[in-house]
């Protein structure tokens, strides 16, 4: 059952892939059903997991990134179904996929230490899978947009060219998804810090760990620092376009570094 | 008598543009000139193709010497002496005119290859030709056809992508860097045919705002009139430039106007925003190093020249699969009109069959007398079945058959040893195109 969700997502990228290459409208309509359908698939887990443990299945990083699996898709399908825009489909589906192989592959749900037995920790979490979503739809925004500025800087007009939309497109969907993003991290780190302040007084090793000094909580605070940077540069300096992108990009590569390396094997606060 | 299907016809790959120009049906109305074919009763069904670039008469006839009609029908009614046509004129039959229609529908028989008019065009001349009753069961599937094959390879070749003019790839790209051209601010620098060109392709585009530069002020005033657009000093050139998305320089200066240090200043002060310029100008107006700069992209014409052809290549590599598409198309469309011409022979086998059952119920009609009406329907159908029965496989044998010789030879093998009558048309509900004349 559980593979259900990430082989979908696989035919899903396959298909994207095929629309990207030969931009069949019938095969990206199929890649979208395919990749709803995965999606329908991780809500079933996502709600049988939920019963079987009791509460929201987000303690450890596991389940925190197929939960963030989940929510990039949705917020994914979101943004293609209001756009009509199917091009960044292979690009978020492989993520999707390459991410989705973690919880595929460990079944185990963990158990709700007493710590984490606050409403706080739910807002928390969800606020910062939120954010996290959007930095992924930025950074692959940005990604593109990147590619696409260098063939028409380089006045050869070629792949992505043809199947991209416009780069005023990519730069104002790249600012509004940060701007979304940035909200959402804010509120996830004010909110975690809150918590965290709450639980000082536990016996729990990790609740003693909480504090600037933690890798997980540092780089949180510096990809904080990156898109609040990123946000005035846009507003005040002007910088849209391709250096947003690249920071989106950037940005994005600090948060999935955060998000497995940093979650699995440095942190000592966050490792649930 | 099975019905045949012409084109007969002249385009620019045939013939020059003087012809081309003399046998314009455009000039006097398709109509009129589908009314003058009809009259002359040699097809059942007619259409008239004419574009700037081609005049095609398309026919499903009775007989092959409906060709022969058709060509002294383009002399006599463009007024050419027929030994100057004929060297100019192609005919194709059967199942050639259906691929050939496809191809001019896809745009593969166009001189800018995979140009998107040509299909509004075909669909045209196929409108007036049905609405005026002079198309009928063949002609209409067959255009219908070529819509579809047209459709089909435009959406999936790359045959229709890319510009193929210097205007079209100036466009074309804006569209790539802004999206929608609406709401941005153009500036035209120069005032002279380039300059005017550009003002009158942008405002086709719908740009609204368009603001004219010049070194003469009334120049400038005399183009901002002539397409709409306001008129901005040139020594305000740099405020200009600040304010514009698109900046279009065409002027006569012998040395570039527009120089990276200004470009520079201006970018600093619109803060970055994305700055299109398209130098049309030779020699160029605007300094090549600008083009460094972080959000402006620059093209001058050699660059868009460039596109230009690197488009047309692409075209011509995406010729192979349009073929093999329009092959496909054409190959359904022929079985389909084979599997028609049988038809009459299928009819008169069927009707042969039930003639000779008919009269042997007839013959046998005293001794069926004495039997109680539910048994003398019993015998009724049970012959009726046997005739089914009898006909079934070679019925769908028949309709099989998708080569054509070979189709000829069994209707014929059918006619004789079955004694049919030869038909002498295929359908009994074909429209004729001979139409009332009464105008």
């Amino acid at each position: 059952m559980r593979l259900i969700p990430l082989v979908c997502y696989a035919a899903a990228a396959a298909a994207y892939g095929g629309h990207f290459a030969w931009r069949d409208a019938r095969v990206g309509r199929f890649a979208t059903a395919l990749l709803g359908g995965g999606l329908l698939a991780h809500t079933f887990l996502i709600g049988m997991q939920t019963v079987q443990a009791g509460h929201a299945p987000l303690v450890g990083t596991t389940a925190a990134i197929s939960a963030f699996v989940w929510l990039l898709g949705l917020a994914y399908l979101y943004v293609e179904l209001t756009s009509e825009e199917r091009s960044m489909g292979v690009f978020v589906t492989v993520l999707l996929v390459m991410l989705g192989i973690i919880p595929a592959l460990d079944a185990e749900i963990s158990r709700r230490p007493p710590v984490l037995q606050s409403p706080l920790f739910t807002v928390h979490v969800m606020t910062m899978l939120f954010a996290y979503a959007s930095f992924a739809l930025a950074g692959v925004l940005g990604v593109t947009y990147v590619l696409m500025f260098k063939e028409i800087k380089a006045k050869h007009l070629g792949f992505f060219y043809t199947r991209l939309p416009s780069l005023r497109v990519l730069d104002v969907m790249n600012g509004r998804a940060i701007a979304v993003g940035w909200v959402f991290l804010t509120i996830g780190v004010v909110v975690g810090g809150i918590w965290a302040m709450q639980v000082q007084g536990s016996q729990d090793p990790r609740a003693q760990a909480m504090s600037l000094g933690d890798p997980k909580i540092l780089v949180a605070v510096l990809s904080w620092c990156l898109y609040s940077f990123a946000l005035y540069a846009r507003r005040v300096i002007g910088w849209g376009g391709r250096r947003a992108a690249w920071l989106s990009a950037i940005g994005f590569a600090l948060v999935l570094l955060n998000f497995v390396p940093v979650g699995y094997f440095l942190t000592r606060s966050h490792n649930f | 008598m099975t019905m045949r299907l012409f084109a007969v016809g002249l385009s620019h790959r045939t013939a020059p543009i003087e012809l081309r120009e003399q046998v314009d049906f455009s000039r006097a109305g398709v109509c009129a000139a589908l009314e003058r074919l009809a009259a002359r009763n040699i097809a059942r069904e007619i259409a008239v193709l004419s574009t700037c670039n081609r005049a095609e008469v398309y026919v499903a006839a009775d007989a092959d010497r409906a060709v022969d009609g058709i060509f002294s029908f383009f002399a006599e009614y463009h007024g050419v002496a027929p030994d100057d046509l004929a060297p100019h004129l192609y005919v194709h039959h059967g199942a050639d005119v259906a691929r050939h229609l496809f191809r001019v529908a896809a745009g593969l028989d166009s001189l800018v290859v995979g140009e998107p008019q040509i299909l509004g065009q075909v669909k045209s001349a196929y409108t007036v030709a049905s609405e005026g009753h002079f198309t009928g069961t063949v002609l209409n599937r067959l255009f219908h056809v070529a819509f579809a094959a047209g459709k089909r390879v435009r959406a999936e070749t790359g045959l229709g992508e890319g510009a193929v003019s210097v205007s079209y790839a100036a466009i074309a790209l804006a569209r790539k860097i802004f999206g929608d051209l609406e709401g941005l601010r153009v500036l035209i620098l120069g005032a002279g045919e380039m300059a005017t060109l550009t003002g009158v392709h942008l405002r086709a585009q719908k740009v609204r705002h368009i603001t004219v530069g010049s070194r003469t002020r009334g120049a400038a005033e005399s183009l901002a009139a002539h397409i709409a657009a306001e008129v901005v000093d040139w020594s305000e050139l740099e405020g200009a430039i600040e304010a514009a998305d698109i900046v279009v320089t065409a002027t006569g200066a012998p040395s570039a106007i527009l120089t990276r240090a200004g470009i520079g200043r201006a970018m600093k002060s619109r803060r970055e925003r994305a700055l299109f310029i398209i130098d049309i100008a030779v020699p160029r107006d605007v300094e090549a190093t600008a083009g460094a700069l972080e959000q402006v992209f620059l093209y001058n014409i050699d660059d868009l020249q460039g596109i230009v052809k690197e488009n047309l290549a692409r075209r011509a590599g995406e010729l192979e699969r349009a073929d093999a598409i329009i092959d496909t198309e054409a190959t359904k469309f022929a079985a389909w009109l084979q599997s028609r011409e049988i038809i009459p022979t299928v009819v008169a086998l069927r009707e042969r069959f039930e003639a000779i059952r008919r009269a042997e119920l007839q013959r046998l009609q005293p001794k069926l007398n004495g039997l109680p009406p539910e048994a003398q329907a019993q015998v009724d159908h049970i012959t009726r079945l046997i005739v089914e029965k009898l006909l079934l496989a070679p019925t769908e044998q028949l309709k099989a058959v998708s080569d054509n010789s070979l189709a000829a030879s069994y209707s014929d093998a059918l006619n004789r040893l079955f004694s049919l009558p030869s038909p002498d048309r295929s359908d009994a509900d074909e429209p004729t195109a001979s139409k009332p004349t009464g105008s």
